[in-house]
């Protein structure tokens, strides 16, 4: 008898304590609360580069970029990928170092190097890409990078690039051209080859 | 009470029997609907709030006034009502068809019919029995035969134990719910809830509004007893073995989906409404003001009782997101080995009790 009424009070007492428990964190939520609404609050990024002590190591491999203004269209990162995964198309430029106002082309990049081709075509599969690097580092210009990092100044880190369709993936570096354009660069008129 | 006051007021403007009961029934019952439909997507809202802030999340924070940009959510659960409306409507080809159609709707009216007799104040309260206290028990078990023909007709192994479960459970625990609402029943000597409330005026040793539950030591356990068989009758948690989601996916309401389902939920959180509303009805007073002789004047009693009910809601939230779910056998001892002795214990000693003060 006397267990029946020591098992009653041992139940109202440890439900109380779980009760009191619950109120405190119900009370405090402020304080305790762990859920990070996403795309208004994002937790901090380390800012931190591991591994290799050389500071120009770019270890923050989050997307790459392309500053097609300063591509000279030498197709070194395209046969430097692993993987195939960059694309490009050059066509020759009438002028060495000319702008082309009509498709946007700019004769020289900012390093002064005159451009010989035309970009019309620079697409980067970020679905293929191993985010290796390697194309990075044979770029005479450097203006195939991974943002972030020490790129920061260039272009701010951009890692949450998702997609709805696997297409939007391959991202478009060059500017637009239309197919007249394209054929006006490829076969120049006669007075300009003359 | 409205309803035998609209009664009334037709019989002064002319002689038509019939119609007049249909309007004043109907004037009163949409008010009722509404107020059932106001209450599940309020209660809906703060339970999931209350949950959230019990495991130290913030809850629904999406929906608000202005979308997304929105504040706290608070249009959450109107977002989830449309959800549940146009939802696809689906009836399990194995079913039986017309049971499994026609069981929202028995436990709505369970529920509906007991809400019907809730005191809200001292005028506000559609239906006003001589014999409330019982009306509201009686209705209240309607809502089994609603479970145990969604568990039938769902035609499906989980929703059978879920219904067999909750038949089991809600006839057990009404015995406890009953021995205890016959306390408030002996010390008020009726069981109309009006009366049974002005039962309730004034204080008891000085300090103490003079509420049921404080009027002597057997009532105050009467109170709990009640109330916690209360959330047993409404298959919450830890009680909620009849829908047991770890167990039985959903119990009884497996196989519903959509605007039945949504039936469901109203009937749960109005069930919620209803037993609370008997348990301040008979137990804390009513619409009582907690001071005596303060606040206690029209509006007020509605605010009061409101206030009580609310708390009392609130105080089931907190069992369900605080206590694990009881097994079976676990349910039955609670309620046949514990519950019914001391409820029985309790009548015996309110009766001496009154003998001897009162
Ligand atoms: S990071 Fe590597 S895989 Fe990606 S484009 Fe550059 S070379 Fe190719
Ligand atoms: S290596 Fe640099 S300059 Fe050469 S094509 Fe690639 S991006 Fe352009």
């Amino acid at each position: 008898m006397s267990k029946y009424f020591a098992n009653i009070y041992d139940t109202v007492n440890t439900l109380w304590t779980g009760m009191r428990i619950t109120w405190g964190h119900m009370i405090n939520i402020k304080r305790d609360n762990v859920t990070l609404q996403y795309p208004e609050e994002r937790w901090p990024r380390p800012e931190r580069n591991i591994g290799f002590e050389h500071e120009d190591y770019n270890v923050i491999r989050s997307r790459l970029h392309v500053d097609i203004d300063d591509c000279i269209g030498c197709l070194k990162c395209e046969r430097a990928c692993p993987v195939d995964c960059i694309k490009i198309d050059t066509i020759k430029a009438p002028n060495r170092g000319e702008d082309i106002p009509e498709v946007k082309h700019t004769g020289e990049t900012s390093n002064g190097t005159k451009k010989a081709m035309v970009v019309s075509r620079f697409t980067i599969d970020m679905s293929e890409c191993c985010y290796c690097n390697l194309c990075t580092y044979p770029c005479p210009e450097e203006c195939i990078f991974m943002v972030g990092g020490p790129n920061s100044s260039k272009h701010p880190i951009d890692y949450e690039f998702s997609e709805f369709d696997r297409t939007d993936l391959i991202y478009q570096f060059a500017k637009k051209l239309s197919p007249e354009q394209k054929d006006g660069l490829q076969n120049p008129k006669p007075e300009a080859e003359a | 009470m409205t309803v035998d006051m609209l009664i009334d007021w037709f019989a002064t403007i002319g002689d038509f029997p019939i119609l007049s009961f249909l309007l004043a029934v109907i004037i009163s019952g949409v008010p009722l609907f509404l107020i059932m439909a106001l209450n599940a997507m309020v209660a809906v809202y703060v339970e999931r709030k209350v949950s959230a802030f019990m495991m130290d999340r913030i809850g629904p924070m999406g929906q608000g006034p202005g979308l997304h940009a929105g504040k706290w959510g608070l249009l959450q659960t109107a977002a989830d009502a449309v959800k549940l409306l146009v939802k696809e409507d689906t009836v399990p080809e194995t079913s039986d068809k017309f049971l499994f159609k026609m069981a929202p709707y028995i436990i709505f009216i369970g529920a509906f019919l007991g809400l019907a007799a809730v005191p809200f104040s001292s005028v506000l309260q559609v239906a006003d029995f001589n014999v409330g206290v019982f009306y509201i028990i009686a209705v209240g078990s309607i809502g089994v035969i609603g479970i145990v023909m969604a568990g039938w007709a769902s035609n499906n192994k989980w929703s059978l134990y879920g219904a067999m479960r909750s038949a089991a459970q809600i006839i057990s625990y009404e015995i406890p719910a009953g021995l205890s609402i016959i306390v408030p029943i002996m010390m008020a000597g009726t069981m109309n809830l009006q009366e049974m409330i002005h039962f309730q005026e004034g204080n008891v040793w000085g300090i103490l509004p003079n509420w049921i539950i404080f009027n002597n030591p057997f009532t105050f356990i009467a109170f709990f007893i009640f109330f916690i068989s209360a959330v047993a009758e409404t298959n919450r948690t830890p009680f909620d073995i009849p829908e047991a989601e770890s167990e039985l996916v959903a119990g009884w309401m497996t196989e519903y989906s959509g605007f039945r389902w949504a039936v469901f939920f109203l009937s749960e959180y109005a069930n919620m409404l209803v037993v609370s509303g008997l348990a301040v009805a008979g137990f804390l007073g009513g619409w009582q003001s907690p001071i005596p002789g303060m606040f206690d004047t029209g509006a007020w009693g509605l605010f009061w009782f409101m206030g009580k009910l609310i708390l009392l809601i609130f105080v089931m939230m907190w069992f369900r997101w605080t206590f694990p779910r009881l097994r079976v056998d676990q349910l039955m001892h609670v309620c046949w080995k514990v519950f019914i002795p001391i409820a029985m214990f309790n009548i015996f000693g309110v009766g001496i009790w009154k003998l001897i003060f009162g």
